[in-house]
C-alpha cells in the first residue's frame, strides 16, 4: 500500500469525502493505477493456471476406457480442434488459447466441445448472488456486534455475544449448513407446506415479477444465512477490538465535552476511525467467502461458478478450471481495490499521491 | 535502603511496631507467569481439556473398540444407534462410532503436521526475508502476493485430486497453500525486530545471517507463533475436511471426519446419526482449539490487559 499520510488542517467534522470533492482526479488516477497493477496480477495468475492445469490434468483420459473404445486417431481428432490435445506443444496451445482471449474473448471450449464462455456467464450471475447478499449481510451484522459489544464492554450482552461468536466462528462451513438444511426440513414438516427450498437456486415455471423474487429469497434464504453465521464473527471480533482502542481515544472524550451523547459520541468519531481495517479486512475476505460457497453450493446444489469449479476438475476441462482461477483473481482484485477505495473515503488523513 | 539514623542522638517515636516481616517477593519464572495467566482464562482451560480428551479418545478407542473400522456388519445395514452400534451404522454396515474416531485420529494428524509444516516454514521465511532484506525481500513478497492472487483451494484441488486420498501428500499439499499468509504477517512483525540494537550488534559481530534469524528473530516472534500453531491446526482441519467432502480428499478406505461428514450428508433426513457424531466431534475440536488459541494470547501477549494482574 503506497498512501501518503500527511497531517492537515481539516475541519472537524468534515465529512468524509473531502478527497474526493477536493481532487477527484487524483483519486481516479490512483485508483487506475493500483487497477492496472492489479490486472498484471490477474493476467500473471491466470496464464500460470494454464501451465499448473495442464501438468495436473489430462482431457484425454476423458475418451480412455469408452466402449465402444476410441482409436487414438479418433481421440486425435475429437480433441484436435479444441485446442486440448497434447500432440501439439505446450507453448502453442497456449499461445492459441490467450490470443483467442485477447482477440475474440473466447476462453476456450471444455473436452466435450461445451463452451466455457456460455457456462461462465449464467454461473457468474448465480454465484455473485450469493456471494455477495452473504458479504453485504455478514459485514453490516457483524459491524453493528462489534459497535454493540464494545460499548458495552464486559456486561452480560458482550458475554453472550463473545461465547456465540466464537463457536459459529469455528463451526465449519459445512456442520453449518447442515444443520440449516436439517433445521429448515423441519420447519417445513412442521408448517406443512414448503416454505425453505434445500435444493436449486429457483423452481422451474415460475413467471411474473412477484412470484419469481418470492422463489429467489425461498432458495437463498437457507444458504445466505449457512454462510453469514460462519463469517459474521471475524468482523465482529475485528471491530470490537478496534472500537474498544478508539473509544478512549482524546478526540471522542472531545466530541463528548462538545455535548454529544455517548452513542453520538461512537458513531460519529470512534467508529469512522475503527472502520478502516475493517473495511480493508471484508474486502480481502472475498475470496475466502467464494471458497465458502463452493461447499454451500454443493450441498444447497446450485449451479453457480463453486459446482462449476468441481465439474471442470473432475472432467479434466482445463479451459474450464482456467476460467474459474480468472474469475477468483477478478474477485481478489476487486476485494482490493475496494479497500483501497474504502479508506481513501473514510481516512481524512490519507492523501492518494 | 538504609534503616540507620544520621543523627544518633535524635532517637525516633517509639510507638508500636507495625512493619511485618518482609518477605522479599518470589521473581515469577515466565513460564508460571503464563500458567497463571492462562488458568485465570476459563474458558481456554475448557478448551484444552475438551481438546486432550479428544486427542486422548481418538488414539485410546481405536484400540479398544469391538468393530474393525472397515468391519461390515451385514445384519445392521443403516441401522441407528444401538447397544451393539453406539453411534449407528452406514449403508455398508461399518460402525459409526469406530469410524468417527479413526477418522478423528486422521484429521488431528493431518491438522497437526501441516501446522507444524506451516508454522516452521513461515516463520524462516517471514524473518529470513526481513533480516536479508533487499533482492531476497523482493522476491519473497513477490512470491508471497502471487500466491495471493491464485485461488489457493484450486491449487489444492488439483494437487490433491492426484494424490488419489493419501494423506501424506495432502498434507504437503495444504502445507504448500498454507505458509504464505502467516509468512507475510510474519514478516512484518520481524520489520521492526531488524532495526533492534541486539540484532545490530549480532550483525557487527559477524555472527553468520542464518543464525541471528534463528537465534535472535525468531524467539522474538515466538508467542506469536504459538497463536499462529494452534489456529493453524484449526484452519488446517477445516481446509482438509471441506477437501474430503467435495472427494477430493481422504478417501475410503481411509476416513477422516470431512469423509464422514460428506458421507453422512446425502443421507441427512433419512439416517441423520451418520452426520450428527462426526460433526459434533468436528465442531468440539474446531471449537476447543480456538478457545485455547484464544487463551495463549491473552497469556504470551505482554501488552494485554486482558491476563489480568501477575
Amino acid at each position: 500500500m503506497t498512501h501518503d499520510v500527511i497531517p492537515t488542517q481539516r475541519r472537524v467534522g468534515d465529512p468524509g469525502h473531502g478527497c474526493k470533492r477536493e481532487r477527484p482526479s487524483t483519486l481516479i488516477k490512483y485508483l487506475v493505477r493500483r487497477t492496472l497493477g492489479w490486472l498484471l496480477m490477474i493476467v500473471v495468475a491466470t496464464n500460470v493456471t494454464y501451465f499448473l492445469a495442464w501438468s495436473f490434468l489430462d482431457p484425454r483420459s476423458n475418451y480412455v476406457g469408452r466402449k465402444p473404445p476410441l482409436s487414438p486417431e479418433q481421440i486425435e481428432g475429437l480433441l484436435g480442434p479444441r485446442n486440448l490435445s497434447e500432440s501439439t506443444p505446450l507453448i502453442e496451445r497456449w499461445w492459441t488459447w490467450l490470443t483467442g482471449i485477447l482477440l475474440r474473448w473466447d476462453w476456450g471450449v471444455s473436452p466435450t466441445g461445451g463452451s466455457v464462455n456460455n457456462e461462465i456467464g449464467y454461473r457468474m450471475c448465480v454465484s455473485a448472488e450469493l456471494v455477495l447478499g452473504a458479504t453485504i449481510i455478514m459485514t453490516v451484522l457483524g459491524i453493528w456486534i462489534g459497535v454493540y459489544t464494545a460499548s458495552h464492554q464486559y456486561k452480560l450482552g458482550d458475554r453472550i455475544w463473545q461465547a456465540v461468536s466464537i463457536i459459529t466462528m469455528n463451526i465449519n462451513i459445512i456442520v453449518a449448513a447442515l444443520a440449516v438444511v436439517i433445521l429448515a426440513i423441519n420447519f417445513n414438516n412442521w408448517v406443512g407446506t414448503r416454505v425453505f427450498y434445500v435444493t436449486g437456486s429457483s423452481s422451474q415455471g415460475v413467471s411474473g415479477f412477484f412470484p419469481v423474487l418470492v422463489d429467489a429469497l425461498q432458495h437463498l434464504i437457507l444458504p445466505t444465512i449457512a454462510l453469514v453465521v460462519n463469517g459474521y464473527a471475524g468482523t465482529h471480533f475485528l471491530q470490537r477490538s478496534l472500537l474498544l482502542d478508539n473509544i478512549s481515544a482524546d478526540y471522542v472524550r472531545t466530541a463528548r465535552a462538545k455535548g454529544l451523547t455517548k452513542s453520538q459520541a461512537i458513531r460519529r468519531h470512534a467508529l469512522r476511525t475503527s472502520l478502516i481495517p475493517v473495511a480493508t479486512q471484508v474486502a480481502f475476505s472475498i475470496p475466502a467467502i467464494f471458497t465458502g460457497a463452493i461447499l454451500t453450493e454443493t450441498i444447497f446444489a446450485w449451479q453457480g461458478m463453486g459446482r462449476y469449479f468441481l465439474t471442470t476438475i473432475n472432467g479434466n476441462d482445463v479451459h474450464g478450471v482456467v476460467a474459474v482461477a480468472a474469475f477468483g483473481a477478478v474477485l481478489t482484485a476487486i476485494g482490493a481495490v475496494l479497500a483501497d477505495i474504502a479508506v481513501v473515503v473514510l481516512d481524512p488523513r490519507v492523501r492518494v499521491s | 535502603m538504609t534503616n540507620q539514623m544520621i543523627d544518633s542522638e535524635i532517637q525516633p517515636p517509639v510507638g508500636p511496631d507495625t512493619t511485618a516481616e518482609r518477605v522479599p517477593a518470589k521473581q515469577l519464572s515466565k513460564w508460571t507467569l503464563y500458567t497463571r495467566r492462562f488458568m485465570r482464562n476459563k474458558p481456554a482451560v475448557f478448551g484444552i481439556v475438551i481438546f486432550v480428551l479428544l486427542a486422548l479418545a481418538s488414539v485410546i478407542v481405536p484400540l479398544f473398540a469391538r468393530w474393525e473400522v472397515n468391519e461390515m456388519d451385514f445384519l445392521n445395514l443403516s441401522t441407528g444407534p444401538s447397544a451393539d452400534h453406539w453411534f449407528g451404522t452406514n449403508a455398508s454396515g461399518n460402525d459409526t462410532f469406530m469410524q468417527t474416531f479413526v477418522g478423528l485420529q486422521r484429521s488431528l494428524m493431518i491438522a497437526l503436521v501441516v501446522s507444524i509444516g506451516v508454522t516452521v516454514i513461515s516463520a524462516i521465511v517471514g524473518t529470513a526475508a526481513a533480516y536479508f532484506g533487499g533482492m531476497v525481500e523482493r522476491a519473497t513478497l513477490l512470491i508471497i502476493h502471487f500466491f495471493m492472487v491464485v485461488p489457493p483451494f484450486l491449487i489444492l484441488a488439483l494437487v490433491s485430486n492426484d494424490a488419489g486420498g493419501d494423506w501424506r501428500v495432502i498434507s504437503l499439499a495444504l502445507i504448500f497453500i498454507g505458509w504464505f499468509f502467516p509468512a507475510r504477517v510474519i514478516w512484518t512483525m520481524a520489520l521492526s525486530l531488524r532495526e533492534r540494537e541486539y540484532v545490530h550488534a549480532a550483525r557487527y559481530m559477524g555472527v553468520p545471517g542464518m543464525r541471528v534469524v534463528l537465534r535472535h528473530l525468531l524467539p522474538n516472534v515466538g508467542s506469536l507463533l504459538v497463536i499462529n500453531f494452534t489456529l493453524g491446526v484449526v484452519a488446517a482441519v477445516m481446509t482438509e475436511t471441506g477437501l474430503s467432502f467435495i472427494g477430493f480428499g481422504v478417501k475410503i478406505p481411509d476416513v477422516s471426519l470431512g469423509s464422514l461428514i460428506g458421507e453422512g450428508a446425502a443421507s441427512v433426513t433419512s439416517a441423520p446419526w451418520l452426520f450428527y457424531f462426526p460433526a459434533l466431534a468436528l465442531t468440539l475440536l474446531t471449537v476447543s482449539m480456538a478457545l485455547v488459541a484464544d487463551g495463549l494470547r491473552d497469556a504470551l501477549d505482554p501488552t494485554s490487559a486482558a491476563g489480568g494482574r501477575a
